[in-house]
């Protein structure tokens, strides 16, 4: 059985689809078979994000239907044979889903893959209760802003009421420089009143939208970029390995360090 | 820091005159306490983020407040280590927001046996030991009316399941639970998930209490045993009027509350653990955070301006104690600093270090 891992947030725009489409990809670099099923139904963006939207033919809802193999719905990424993507229906509703088919969904492709993530929609509707029933652990995004961290809070609460303990906490669209003049909440600040494990901490970066735009997650840039080497860095935290973390906190800390040091080859 | 809580003897002769911190003149007393607790205000705007009790709630917003608006939120409530300052108190003012004709039984009364009484569209499902038994108590049948207002059945079990994570040591593994559900109707599947969550806990559903043939035949159905009388229980006799319900035994929960978790409870509610911003607690009795308090309280909630509020660390969005507001500090400390929220002789809510504080000063 493969590790299921919704990623969620409570709040919208924080980073959810982005963090799934990259670090399914990391993932899949590193050699596992990976499933990325997008659980918002109704505003699917993860293929976009993949770059696979003119691939999608089924999506979940014509699997549960019967209208098709669960095989048959399971985009293959075109980069890397062994991601798929099951994406959700556009033009049904979160409503046309329940929980019970969710989870035998999900554990028809558990049974093949290593890792299945889920992108689960903004809120705390069914929507989201559909993305979680399924899974064992959490990622939570939030950005360092107090509306994000407070349902971040929230969706941490309900997780626990629905016995996922394993999560784990992203800080999304951190600005350092912000942080240091005390404009942002701090990684620290959040940490404080989420406590739950750190996983990892994601810069804001221009490339994160670029790469958005070209359908391609940045960790499959040839070119090292500080958002996405996060992104790397988490995969490889998932998967157990001991990796430091960027320091944002101290000036000229690592995090400086990391940064000439991507910067400088670039030019 | 060793916060030497004087004993309470030792003090006894100070009066709230005398100067036990500089802060009496704190927060928002409104001159004359509502009397008549039964109608609910909404949350007011002004406190929007910081303070808006639940977030993504389709509950009234501020179900337990009483006849408080917004003008009756005062200033920010100094810390006991700050220096006095002239902050201006304000009555309750009519209110003549559209919500207020919400009604509502006093903040606190979770049960009423009455099915003709109003219910609290608050009340949430309970454990409680007595007669040597495990009961949980379901809310009662809501009326079309407040099904919109209470919580929904989604709801209702996931603030249970929050509960038992955080109640774990007050039973033993694999006791059994009777279920009181009296007129409330519950389908298969709604005891099934009941079931579940209790067995998550380490209980087990024993028996179901109803009144109702439906409910009845789906518990026998699902294999449990059914009682279709219903003994008396100290929690769901009705509340009449002031001081008449003693209050239940203390609530002790080993947990942090995040946003969206609300407990309510008719006696004292302790915490070894944090109230995160969002968070509530309503409780009859008086609060005690072994933590941090970020999030909304009440204490003393069916009237008793005596309760009192304790924490480790004190930045409460909000405090209420009976039917005294008061905004939470701008300026928390910065370390633990354990404080102590009470309603002063000149009917204000005040806040004391711990040092400081002893009861007798309310006498
Ligand atoms: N680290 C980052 N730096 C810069 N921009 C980012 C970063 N992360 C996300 N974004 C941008 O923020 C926007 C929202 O991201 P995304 O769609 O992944 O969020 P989401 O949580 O999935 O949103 P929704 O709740 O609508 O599903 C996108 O335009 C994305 O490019
Ligand atoms: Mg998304």
């Amino acid at each position: 059985m493969g590790r299921v891992i919704v990623v969620t947030s409570g709040k919208g725009g924080v980073g959810k689809t982005t963090t799934t489409a990259n670090l399914g990809m990391a993932l899949a670099q590193r050699n596992r078979k990976v499933a990325v099923i997008d659980a918002d139904f109704g505003l699917r963006n993860l293929d976009l994000l993949l770059g696979l939207e003119n691939r999608v033919v089924y999506t979940a809802v014509d699997v549960l239907a019967g209208q098709c193999r669960l095989e048959q719905a399971l985009v293959k990424d075109k980069r890397r044979a062994n991601l798929v993507l099951l994406p959700a229906a556009q033009n049904r509703t979160k409503d046309s889903v329940n929980p019970a088919q969710m989870r035998q969904l999900v554990a028809a492709i558990a049974k093949v893959y290593d890792f299945v993530l889920i992108d689960s929609p903004a809120g705390i509707e069914m929507g989201f209760q559909n993305a979680i029933s399924a899974a064992q652990e959490a990622l939570i995004v939030t950005t360092p802003e107090i509306a994000a961290v407070r349902d971040a809070d929230r969706v941490i609460g309900l997780l626990e009421a629905n016995n996922i303990k394993r999560t784990s906490l992203i800080i999304n669209r951190i600005r350092p420089k912000m942080v240091e003049v005390n404009d942002m909440m701090s990684v620290e600040d959040v940490r404080e009143i989420l406590a739950v494990p750190l996983i990892g901490v994601v810069p804001d970066d221009e490339k994160v939208i670029v790469s958005t735009n070209k359908g391609e997650p940045l960790v499959l840039s040839g070119n090292p970029t500080l958002a996405g080497t996060a992104f790397e860095n988490i995969a490889r935290r998932i998967e157990g390995e001991k990796v430091p973390f960027l320091d944002l906190n101290v000036k000229d800390g690592l995090f400086a360090k990391l940064k000439t040091f991507f910067t400088k080859p670039i030019g | 820091m060793t916060a030497d809580l004087p004993h309470p003897d030792a003090n006894a002769e100070r009066t709230a005159s005398t100067p036990v911190s500089p802060s009496e003149t704190a927060s928002s007393a409104p001159e004359d306490p509502v009397d008549d607790p039964v109608s609910s205000a909404p949350a007011s705007p002004e406190l929007s983020s910081a303070s808006a009790p639940i977030p993504d709630s389709p509950t009234p917003p501020s179900p337990s407040s009483n006849n408080l608006s917004p003008d009756s939120v005062s200033s920010d409530l100094p810390h006991s280590d700050l220096p006095n300052s002239d902050l201006p108190n304000s009555g309750i003012p009519d209110t003549d927001d559209p919500q207020t004709d919400v009604t509502q039984v006093p903040a606190g009364v979770m049960v009423q046996s009455d099915p003709q009484a109003p219910i609290d569209p608050n009340a949430q499902i309970r454990i409680k030991t007595e007669q040597g038994k495990l009961w949980a108590i379901l809310p009662p049948e809501p009326t079309d009316k407040e099904k919109t207002l209470g919580y929904s059945w989604t709801e209702l079990i996931q603030q249970l399941q929050q509960r038992l994570n955080g109640d774990a040591r007050s039973w033993a593994p694999g006791s059994n639970v009777r279920v009181m559900a009296r007129d409330r109707l519950l389908n298969s599947t709604q005891l099934q998930e009941l079931a579940e969550v209790l067995t998550k806990a380490q209980l087990r559903l024993k028996r179901v209490y109803t009144t109702r043939r439906q409910t009845a035949v789906a518990a026998a159905t699902a294999g449990y045993s059914v009682e279709q009388t219903i003994p008396r229980l100290q929690m769901t006799k009705p509340a009449n009027g002031e001081n008449t319900s003693p209050l239940a035994e203390p609530l002790y929960l080993e947990m942090t509350l995040r946003s969206g978790a609300e407990i309510r409870h008719n006696g004292s509610v302790v915490v070894m653990g944090d109230l995160n911003p969002g968070s509530s607690i309503v409780a009859e009795g008086d609060i005690l955070i072994w933590g941090r308090l970020r999030g909304v309280v009440h204490a003393g909630s069916a009237g008793n301006a005596s309760a009192i509020v304790m924490a480790l660390k004190m930045e409460p969005a909000q405090i209420r104690i009976a039917d005294f507001v008061a905004r939470g500090p701008s300026n928390p400390p910065n370390q633990i600093f354990p404080e102590v929220a009470y309603v002063t002789a000149q009917g204000k809510i005040s806040i004391a270090s711990a040092e400081d504080f002893s009861r007798p000063i309310l006498k």
